[in-house]
């Protein structure tokens, strides 16, 4: 038999397209229930970047260590003492815990005067080390973040944070090679970082702050040894939570500390915020597809319902096809193709309604021609949906068919 | 031998009560005839035909059509023989009412898998038979009775069948109408020698054949040679 040629086809585009009610009433359901999924599917991704937007650009596995002072009294020391991390705890814990991928030590300077001619303005003033970049990922807008030779030539460059940045340069453009005063110090600009205050800050709002060589900072204001925070990542594989409690360990040895003193060593472990977000995100999947999917599947079964009483109203064509030769496998290919057709049919146009919906929100999101979250379905989304529909599309067929099958055709003669 | 040779035929409907309805016809009809087969509602004349058509099975004796032993076949065998050997002519025109009357014409020809121009061809041939040039691309439910039994002529003859069945061909129209379709058939039999058995309770629809076969409770009452077509009623239809 032939299964798919011109001739079938057209045999059941007529079928279908000289009963549009019927027909439109049977794809109708399928086509609600895409288009709800595919717009959900959208809509919770894009408000899953909008959410993820506040975390940018912020590793999801990175520890961040800061000293407070001492609640218990340890080694002779008596409790309430104030204790800085040093240089040396970089090494002990790129040492010690192999586990940890970036180890990068921090220094920060509030309310600085930052100038440049007659523009001034008051940030942050912040010293880093070129591998800063893995634990913040900077969003350059002009020229580049600081690199490893700045730091070991301890360069006066500076980063501007994007606030800086458009208080010293109101008339804008390329602000690389120019310099700005810090402190009585003149840095050459080599970038500007357009990264927006998010949910997690370090050393507050990056738009703020003035980016320099922590080697140039140390020398600058007579630091020494001390730094004021200690950032790491873990190496991928790696949980954060199982290298946490060895790196208290390490870092209370070396200042006497008390490893039990939860308050004398804060570590802020990133990922536990983000698992928060994550399990969020997962409930949130959970409940679109779930939705996504009753919506599609109640479509399927309306599909199958119409197709059964069209079937039964059809007991007479069917019967005639019968009695002037069509096989029974031959019903059944037309029932069949019928049902599927209908269904691709439909569901295509309800990815591509949903697809023009969520383009029509992307517009209305868009600033600047920066698009702040993407909505749109993926690409694999779609095609699953559209591959999904093909299944359903010959489930909900299967049992009209073979109803239709029955038919026999005496019936077509047994109509008055 | 015989087109049509039906030897010792029962049939018995299942079910609560089993409703033995043929009981064992027996039955030759030759190439060229023009047969009738007339008896009451209940008589059996409508399995009778559905047996000869394909359309139904038999549970005892046998059937041969065109020397081809009709018996046990699979749906698949049973519609090829349908689709080559038999053409229909229904009371009710049977017509699909979502295609147009060539479309109609051709749709046996589509199950048989020939291509689309050469069945609109074809279909048309057939059509301008029926003088229904004109009507070719409209649908059933703009056509008149006697219109759409001509329609559903061409298409039983379009296969080139061995048989036409016709079961009550003139039931649903008017008695001019009737006389028009009667004609025609006979007009079939005569020229191109096209045997062809019609089902009906009308004596003066039954008196156009040449032999009308009585059938009553299920056997073969009277076979009556009809060579002048006088048989009684004969003047209701002319």
């Amino acid at each position: 038999m032939r299964l798919f040629d011109t001739d079938t086809f057209r045999e059941i585009l007529d079928s279908i397209t000289r009963n549009r009610s019927r027909s439109f009433l049977t794809g109708f359901g399928v086509f609600w229930g895409v288009f709800m999924l595919m717009l959900l599917t959208g809509g919770s991704q894009g408000l899953k970047e909008i959410l993820n937007n506040n975390f940018e650009g912020f590793a999801q596995n990175t520890c961040i260590i800061y000293p407070g002072s001492t609640t218990k009294p340890y080694k002779g020391f008596s409790k309430g003492r104030y204790w800085s991390l040093e240089y040396a705890d970089v090494d002990r814990i790129k040492n010690l815990v192999p586990e940890a991928e970036t180890v990068t030590p921090t220094v920060a300077l509030w309310g600085r005067s930052i100038s440049r001619d007659d523009n001034s303005y008051s940030g942050t003033l912040k010293g880093v080390r070129a591998d800063y970049a893995n634990i913040e990922t900077p969003k350059m807008m002009y020229g580049r973040f600081l690199n490893d030779a700045d730091i070991a030539q301890e360069r006066k460059v500076c980063v501007l944070g994007k606030r800086v940045y458009s208080s010293l340069f109101p008339e804008g453009g390329d602000p690389c090679g120019k310099r700005v005063l810090v402190d009585g110090t003149y840095y050459s600009v080599v970038g500007v970082d357009w990264k927006e205050s998010g949910a997690i800050q370090i050393n507050g709002s990056p738009a703020d702050m003035v980016t320099v060589p922590i080697t140039q900072l140390r020398k600058a204001y007579n630091f020494g040894n001390t730094i004021h925070l200690l950032c790491f990542t873990a190496k991928e594989g790696y949980t954060m939570s199982d290298l946490t409690p060895r790196v208290r360990q390490i870092i209370s040895r070396a200042h006497y500390i008390d490893p039990t003193d939860e308050e004398a060593m804060f570590l802020l472990n990133t990922q536990l915020i983000f698992g928060i977000v994550d399990n969020l995100f997962k409930g949130i999947n959970f409940l679109v597809w779930l939705i996504g999917l009753g919506t599609l599947l109640a479509g399927v079964i309306g599909v199958s319902n119409i197709m059964m009483v069209s079937v039964k109203e059809r007991t007479i064509e069917i019967g005639i096809r019968r009695a002037i030769g069509a096989t029974p496998t031959q019903i059944l290919g037309q029932i069949m193709s019928e049902s599927v057709i209908l269904t691709l049919v439909a569901g295509m146009l309800g990815i591509v309604f949903s697809v023009l919906i969520l383009a029509g929100v992307e517009l209305g999101m868009t600033q600047d021609g920066i698009l702040k979250a993407a909505f749109q379905v993926p690409f694999w989304t779609a095609f699953l949906a559209a591959a999904l529909l093909t299944v359903l599309g010959v489930m909900a067929g299967l049992m009209p068919a073979s109803r239709a099958m029955a038919i026999k055709p005496v019936d077509a003669m047994r109509d008055e | 031998m015989a087109l049509i040779e039906l030897k010792d035929v029962n049939k018995t409907y299942q079910g609560a009560q089993p409703l033995h309805v043929l009981k064992g016809i027996n039955l030759n009809i030759e190439k060229g005839e023009f047969v009738s087969i007339m008896g009451a509602s209940g008589s059996g004349k409508s399995t009778l035909l559905n047996i000869l058509g394909i359309l139904d099975n038999y549970d005892t004796g046998t059937y041969y059509l065109d020397g081809t032993l009709i018996k046990d076949l699979s749906e698949k065998q049973a519609a090829a023989y349908r689709n080559q050997m038999i053409g229909f002519i229904f009371q009710s025109f049977n017509l699909i009412g979502f295609k147009t009357a060539v479309e109609n014409v051709e749709l046996p020809l589509y199950y048989q898998g020939v291509s689309r121009h050469k069945r609109r061809e074809l279909a048309m041939e057939y059509l301008d038979k029926m003088g229904l040039t004109d009507w070719a691309g409209h649908f059933p439910n703009e056509m008149s009775g006697g219109q759409k039994q001509r329609v559903a002529i061409a298409r039983a003859l379009i296969t080139s069948p061995r048989i036409i069945l016709a079961d009550e061909p003139t039931g649903a129209l008017d008695s001019k109408t009737s006389v028009e379709v009667m004609n025609l058939l006979s007009k079939l039999n005569r020229e191109d020698g096209m045997t062809i058995i019609v089902v009906t309770h009308e004596s003066g629809v039954a008196n156009q054949a040449n032999r009308i076969i009585h059938i009553k409770d299920g056997i073969i009452g009277k076979i009556e040679e009809n060579d002048k077509h006088d048989a009684w009623g004969a003047e209701l239809i002319k």
